[in-house]
């Protein structure tokens, strides 16, 4: 250091700025209950939306029934906002979009429950196969629920619009918005049950997110009108999205052609 | 209600809203908005002033009522601090806020449209597109005074500002994304000179705010719409992004 360099004078500690308002403490909540031993569906979905951590205790009881109504209300929000996607099209979408999207929904949970298993556990969480199973089904409880937040939305541009392109961004994007919200609740409680490590999540949430989107192409038409109700052709689902981004509903009187 | 309960609210605003005051703050809402409306469309024809100062209340509560489950999950889910009644609360008084600002101004805005020349005459065309620019500068300002209201009051009941900004915008997304498509519905709300003076247009379910966004920007561009749009998509989010990256910066840490 050059000695010649003058010292700079000692200076105060500098004081907040008086322009500058203190930020406010956040408010106090009031202490939470711990759900009750047996929670019914309302107890269920309240601690699912606010207090996902709170379930991990209840999720261990296979025995009380979390399971089942995480799925019932997962499929109850699937059915109806299948049948508001199928009023884009009508006719035999009205009942076909509603069964194919929750059966999607349901067959992507299925295959996929055993890479969570696995990659929960690649995560650090020490939890029971049963208890993942009800998670995952308050997942797409949750993700179901979102969709029917959604509904209202798609239903009024479902009737508006004759584009298959814009209906499935729309869809598509509501989708992923509820599917990043239900796997946060995923990773929230793997993480309750003592999980540490983000990475192995990430890439089972790529993967579960792929096999939906998949389906979405597998189980076409959804969203169009075919005089199929499932087709044999084999398409990945870009190539299915890229063939289909510019084409509009036909007309009301038209036969029902390729399948979308 | 006094305005500047409205205004100012106390900190115990969204606490527990009752049907009372839920009433009053939805008929401050409706009055402003009504009062502005007929404003609006006293240009084209005093008819057409009745029909939007019904319309415009109509285009908020449709907006709110469609939203109500989607802004109470994403509340919740955010972590905001507020349920279901609460959030549809603290929206319903964002509205009322901008109904109460545009209420207040409508004095200024018909004696605008009193003085603006009249849609049979020559100059007709330079004056609709003044008048478009001038109501929508104003309902632009009292957009963003209701939204620095919402977050304000997302400040008051979440546990961080990170929180309160993320809700603010989640809910602007929702309510903009569908606000934006039933305005597009319930057309006209200016009333082109050429046209008809109409409640809604013939078919108003037909077609798309954003199909019509799109086609226009492509036309505009000469082909080049999707460089455009990416362009303004940037140029929108990036104010945002500094907003939310802000806030980041402004959360206490424990």
């Amino acid at each position: 250091m050059n000695p010649q360099t003058p010292r700079p004078p000692d200076l105060p500690a500098p004081e907040p700025s008086p322009q500058v308002p203190p930020v406010a403490p956040p408010p106090q909540l009031p202490p939470e209950e711990p759900l009750p031993e047996k929670p019914d569906i309302k107890c269920l979905l309240e601690a699912l939306l606010r207090r996902p951590q709170a379930l991990v205790p209840r999720l261990v009881d296979g025995a009380n029934g979390a399971s089942k109504r995480f799925l019932l209300v997962a499929v109850v929000s699937f059915l109806l906002f299948g049948l508001v996607v199928g009023c884009f099209a009508k006719h035999e979408q009205l009942w076909a979009a509603p069964l194919k999207i929750t059966a999607g929904m349901l067959f992507a949970g299925i295959i996929c429950f055993p890479s969570l298993y696995i990659f929960s556990t690649l995560a650090g969480a020490r939890v029971a196969i049963s208890q993942l199973a009800a998670c995952l089904a308050g997942a797409l409880a949750l993700a179901g629920l979102l969709l029917l937040g959604f509904a209202p939305a798609v239903w009024i541009f479902a009737e508006s619009t004759d584009s298959l392109g814009f209906m499935g961004a729309l869809t598509l994007g509501s989708w992923i918005i509820a599917l990043v919200f239900a796997l946060r609740f995923l990773k929230s409680v793997i993480f309750a049950s003592g999980g540490t490590e983000n990475g192995p999540l990430v890439i089972w949430s790529m993967i579960f997110l792929l096999v939906t989107l998949q389906m979405t192409t597998s189980l076409r038409p959804i969203l169009g009108r075919s005089e199929a109700f499932l087709t044999s052709e084999k398409k990945f689902f870009l190539q299915h999205w890229g063939d289909s981004m510019g084409d509009n509903l036909p007309s009301q009187s038209a036969p029902a052609g390729t399948p979308r | 209600m006094h305005p500047s309960q409205l205004i100012h609210p106390e900190d115990g605003w969204l606490d527990e809203p009752d049907a009372a005051r839920v009433m009053r703050v939805a008929f401050t809402a409706l009055l402003g908005l009504g009062i502005y409306g007929f404003t609006v469309g006293y240009w084209r024809d005093p008819w057409m002033g009745v029909f939007v100062a019904m319309k415009l209340p109509m285009l908020v509560a449709l907006t709110l009522l469609c939203n109500a489950l989607l802004n109470g999950l994403l509340g919740l889910l955010l972590g905001s601090g507020l349920g279901f009644r609460q959030s549809f609360f603290a929206l319903l008084s964002a509205f009322a806020l901008a109904g109460l600002i545009l209420g207040s101004l409508a004095p200024v805005t018909l004696l605008l449209a009193w003085n603006a020349p009249p849609p049979d005459s020559p100059y007709a065309n330079s004056s609709h597109a003044a008048y478009m620019v001038g109501h929508t500068l104003l309902i632009g300002i009292a957009g963003i005074a209701a939204n620095l209201h919402l977050h304000r009051l997302l400040l008051a009941r979440a546990p961080g500002p990170g929180v309160a900004t993320a809700t603010l915008l989640a809910w602007l997304g929702g309510n903009g994304f569908l606000g934006a498509q039933f305005s597009w519905i319930l057309r006209p709300f200016f009333g082109a000179p050429g046209l008809e003076v109409q409640f809604l247009r013939d078919n108003p379910l037909r077609g798309n705010f954003y199909q019509t966004v799109w086609r226009s920007i492509d036309h505009i561009t000469g082909g080049f719409g999707v460089p455009a749009l990416s362009l303004i998509v940037l140029v929108l989010m990036i104010p945002v992004a500094r907003a939310i990256q802000s806030h980041q910066h402004h959360i206490p840490k424990p």
